[in-house]
């Protein structure tokens, strides 16, 4: 009898349970590039006290083919991407929608503040043909070089690699690969011989090294003077719906909050909002 | 024993009323249902796994290239030229594996069983007291702590004391040294597992019977014969099965290695040197920890279950030479 | 890990005085032999007489340098505002924030894991040493436990992935606003973390079941009970110290994994519940634990911040010591206990029967 009993209230439970079990938990899902990261979080922060019904959209990271891929088998309803979208390479049927400007800045350790570093000097160091810092004109400490790249899957790898590498010179595979912006720039924080790369947002900490003449700087980026700059995706299967298009609508309008958010350290890509010399803060 | 008719009813009623048969089913679904959800992990992952052996046939465990560089051509979906996206030797990594388990299985189970010794037969009482619980302690601590410590006061030491600039220039065309590298993934992964096979080996070692002992050092032999001869051949079931143990928690552990190895799939070379002791190295299970966020992406995916269905396998091969081990420990009665 | 205890005396040591009247009758002295010297040994047995004491004294050494290390610095790290505070909101986590949400998310993780692993666990074991007997299928389930036991949390992390990633199983977790399941929640994760303590509990069981002997069960036979009452108010409470000791076990192994916790628990540092709905929506919601936050501060992750992480894995050996603690204390407890044949067994009627053959709790006199 008090078996009967007791598998009776489990049923119960388990329906009454179960009714809103079987609704499912939406919420908007934004995952890929670490170097996007900083910006799609103050973005969903600020887009979700401007809708406070809708669940907060979570974001994460994982570099920019995961962001992409993802958003291509719908593990993600937004992917960002750090890089352009190669055709025959990415998975087909997808939508880049531009989110911003960046720029990648060469960092060394703060004790090596190096005054300038040239295409051929880049060239050198990152691919190994380079391997010691007296070899490097301007290095203030002396040793091997210790070379820090990111790992595959990276969208700032592939960024530095067409802007200061070009199509036919690759990193040399003996670099330390690093999984994160943020990892990065700790690495390159810390070993006083290491050399890397990170997105603006990461250059807290460690020295951004002048590249060709031009400091790696917010204001030089907006003038076009910094060269190394590449462009932020956010990537939907196909065109965006729903909350995803809500989301994308909101981010790309143009509006007061996004302008503040996006001019902070990052290049704005919209009519009416911050572009040209001199405006914004560095 | 009642007999006739009443030892049926006992022998009916043992075979179960209505209530019983009820019970044995319900549990007996429970038993098989878990045995169906392992069953179908381990037929998963090797369903997943297939394509990958398949493209590569057995020389998926030989050496050809750099497994990073593979890795790296499936998440950019381009293949390295000559070769389908699925192209993957995973030497580099198994190599890894067993460089860093094997020495450090070694070690743990040399010291493990002196310190064993030292534990149950010489130690005074306070002594013996006061470690145990610090012994149990450290087999319970989590990987990821041991990881921290490693990294944060071992890796520094052994990057000022050990790598000096020449040995880094020595392999720099290859690979960077780093204080992550095979000498503090064998040290830490061997300091994670001796405490859990002394703990063992001293638990057999103390219930060997007593009078054995007193029997051997009445006919004369003195007490480091007696345990050589008398108590470490009792305990063999026992230390082997601890060395079981010990292995199959070295395999699997990712997170620390992850941490401390060095993460690159670089077949650390022994005609290095002693430098090949300071190459970082990249073992299975902290591989597939690293990568898990590539699961989805197509060839890579098939890949990353390949590694996994590896990894399963040498699992179940250890779980079964530690059952084979466990047998003639349950002769004396040695609880494990 | 189940490790047995180091034996309380030490086997075989020999003898302090020799047998006999305690005090010698007065006028006598009693001289004790002395104790075996190292000095007649050969060379070879003196070698390894020296190594034993070198490997245990280093293994005192390096567990005691390393435990009061891991002390000092997490109690230097260590305040009261660390435990209460949630993490902070920003990547780089040594500016401020606690650990609050991690410490909450170990014990739910443990909760779930251990809710679904003890009952079950407890299950199978009663089928295994009652009803399965050495039938092909027992074996099967026998041994495919023993090798769950065995295999990396890695792999079973990946299979997690995979299964709760399909839709069916989707209200287990949160979906993406098309509808797609992530796979990645609280339930997912606790879900794995029982198959992680599962063999513990059923290894813990079956012993304690085995240890029982067989004349309670057919007394109670004898007396006319089926089986399945036989165990439910027989065997089952006489083994509870068993299973105790089994799920601390496991709850050891469930709070010491961190590579389910990263790739199945979502990796946001506060726990963000999945909806409105009170006990479920945290259940399905994402959020992190001691041991992932204590990876993601590590040099390893991004936080940067290792006084943090060195707080929060003082606080996970502060629980695995409570937990070595209580299993002590458990089999302690059971050693007392343990002998449960004799004369206190008194014959009453019905129920009352049934409750006096569990053995008795107190000491025996």
């Amino acid at each position: 009898m008090r078996v009967n009993r007791t598998l009776a209230v489990a049923a119960t439970l388990a329906l009454a349970l179960a009714v809103p079990a079987g609704a499912a938990a939406k919420r908007l899902i934004i995952g890929g590039s670490t170097s996007v990261l900083p910006l799609m979080q103050k973005l969903a922060a600020a887009y979700h006290q401007a809708n406070p019904k809708a669940p907060a959209p979570q974001v994460s990271g994982g570099q920019s083919d995961i962001g992409i891929n993802g958003a291509a088998t719908g593990t993600l309803d937004i992917g960002d991407s750090s890089r352009d979208p190669i055709v025959g390479v990415d998975p087909k049927g997808l939508s880049f929608t531009k989110l911003a400007r960046d720029g990648v800045c060469i960092v060394t350790n703060s004790k090596n503040s190096i005054s300038n570093l040239s295409q051929q000097e880049v060239e050198g160091i990152f691919t190994g043909k380079v391997h010691d810092w007296s070899e490097v004109p301007g290095a203030s400490i002396s040793g091997p070089i210790d070379v820090f790249q990111r790992t595959s899957a990276s969208g700032t790898e592939d960024a530095f690699q067409h802007i200061f590498l070009g199509e036919y010179l690759k990193i040399s595979p003996s670099a330390v690969p690093e999984q994160s912006n943020g990892l990065e720039q700790l690495h390159v924080e810390k070993d006083e011989k290491g050399i890397g790369f990170v997105s603006f947002a990461y250059t807290g900490g460690v020295h951004p090294v002048p590249y060709q003449g031009v400091a790696c700087n917010l204001r030089n980026a907006r003038s076009g003077q910094y060269q190394g700059v590449r462009n932020f995706w956010m990537v939907t299967k196909g065109t965006p719906k729903g909350e995803a298009a809500k989301f994308i609508k909101w981010v790309t309008s143009g509006n007061a909050t996004t302008k503040k958010i996006i001019n902070s350290s990052w290049i704005a890509v919209y009519p009416g909002s911050l572009e040209g010399p001199g405006s914004g803060s560095a | 024993m009642p007999a006739g008719a009443a030892q049926r009813s006992f022998r009916a009623r043992l075979g179960g009323g209505a209530g019983d048969r009820r019970t044995e089913l319900f549990l007996r679904a429970l038993a098989v249902g878990t045995l169906v959800l392992i069953a179908a992990m381990v037929v998963t992952v090797f369903v997943e796994a297939w394509p990958s052996f398949e493209a590569n046939g057995l020389a998926w465990f030989g050496s050809g290239g750099d497994a990073d560089l593979q890795l790296k051509a499936m998440y950019e979906n381009v293949a390295l030229p000559g070769h389908s996206l699925l192209y993957f030797r995973a030497w580099p990594l198994i190599w890894g594996t067993i460089v860093t388990t094997v020495p450090a299985v070694l070690i743990a189970l040399i010291g493990s069983t002196l310190a064993a010794i030292c534990l149950t037969e010489f130690a005074p009482e306070p002594i013996r007291r006061t470690i145990e619980p610090i012994v149990r302690l450290l087999a319970g601590v989590p990987s990821v702590v041991y990881g921290l410590v490693a990294i944060l006061a071992l890796a520094p030491f052994i990057e000022k004391s050990f790598i000096s600039n020449g040995r880094k220039q020595s392999v720099i065309y290859v690979v960077q040294l780093g204080g992550e590298n095979l000498t503090l993934a064998i040290v830490v992964l061997a300091v994670m597992i001796t405490p859990i096979m002394v703990a063992l080996i001293a638990g057999a070692l103390a219930s060997v019977p007593s009078a054995w002992k007193e029997g051997s050092a009445a006919l004369g032999v003195n007490r480091w014969r007696t345990i050589v001869r008398v108590s470490l051949h009792t305990a063999r079931p026992a230390i082997a099965a601890a060395t079981v143990l010990a292995t199959a928690r070295a395999l699997g552990e990712a997170i620390m290695l992850a941490m401390v190895a060095g993460s690159r799939g670089f077949a650390a070379n022994p005609l290095d040197g002693l430098t090949f002791f300071y190459e970082p190295v990249r073992p299975l299970a902290a591989t597939l920890f690293q990568e898990a966020d590539g699961l989805t992406i197509g060839a890579l995916g098939h890949t990353l279950y390949a590694i996994g269905a590896v990894l399963l396998v040498s699992a179940t091969l250890l779980s079964f030479a530690g059952w084979a081990a466990k047998q003639p420990l349950k002769r004396y009665g040695i609880r494990t | 890990m189940a490790a047995s205890g180091i034996a309380a005396t030490p086997p075989g040591s020999p003898p302090s005085s020799p047998p006999g009247p305690a005090s010698p009758p007065p006028g006598l002295r009693v001289i004790a032999p002395p104790r075996q010297g190292t000095r007649s040994w050969p060379l070879i047995d003196r070698l390894g007489y020296w190594a034993c004491w070198a490997a245990g004294i280093s293994l005192c050494a390096i567990a005691i340098a390393i435990v009061v290390y891991m002390f000092v610095q997490g109690l230097s790290a260590l305040s009261l505002h660390l435990l209460v505070t949630s993490p902070a909101a920003t990547l780089q986590q040594s500016q401020s924030g606690g650990f609050l949400d991690p410490l909450e998310g170990t014990f739910v993780i443990t909760a779930v894991g251990i809710a679904i692993a003890a009952p079950l666990g407890v299950a199978i074991a009663v089928w295994l040493s009652e009803y399965g007997n050495d039938s092909p299928l027992a074996r099967a389930v026998e041994s495919a436990i023993e090798m769950i036991a065995g295999v990396p949390s890695v792999v079973l992390a990946i299979f997690g992935l995979l299964v709760f990633s399909q839709s069916f199983l989707g209200f287990l977790s949160e979906s993406t606003s098309s509808g797609n399941a992530t796979g990645k929640s609280f339930l997912t994760a606790g879900a794995i973390m029982a198959l992680l303590a599962l063999p513990l509990v059923v290894a813990a069981t079956r012993e304690g079941l085995a240890q029982l002997p067989g004349r309670m069960r057919e007394a109670s036979f004898g007396l006319g009970k089926t089986r399945a009452t036989t165990i439910r108010h027989v065997l089952l409470p006489s083994v509870r110290s068993n299973v105790a000791e089994g799920v601390v076990l496991g709850m050891g192994r469930i709070i010491g994994d961190t590579a389910i916790i990263v790739i199945l628990l979502g990796g946001t540092l506060k726990t963000e519940p999945a909806g409105n709905v009170p006990v479920l929506g945290l259940l399905r919601g994402t959020g992190s634990t001691l041991t992932n936050y204590v990876y993601y501060n590590s040099p390893a992750g991004e936080g940067n911040s290792h006084e943090k992480a060195y707080a929060a894995a003082f606080v996970l050996m502060i629980i695995v010591l409570v937990l070595n603690f209580a299993v002590v204390r458990i089999a302690a407890g059971r050693r007392r206990s343990d002998d449960i044949g004799g004369s206190w067994w008194r014959l009453a009627g019905g129920r009352g029967l049934i409750r006096t053959l569990r053995p008795a709790q107190e000491p025996r006199t």
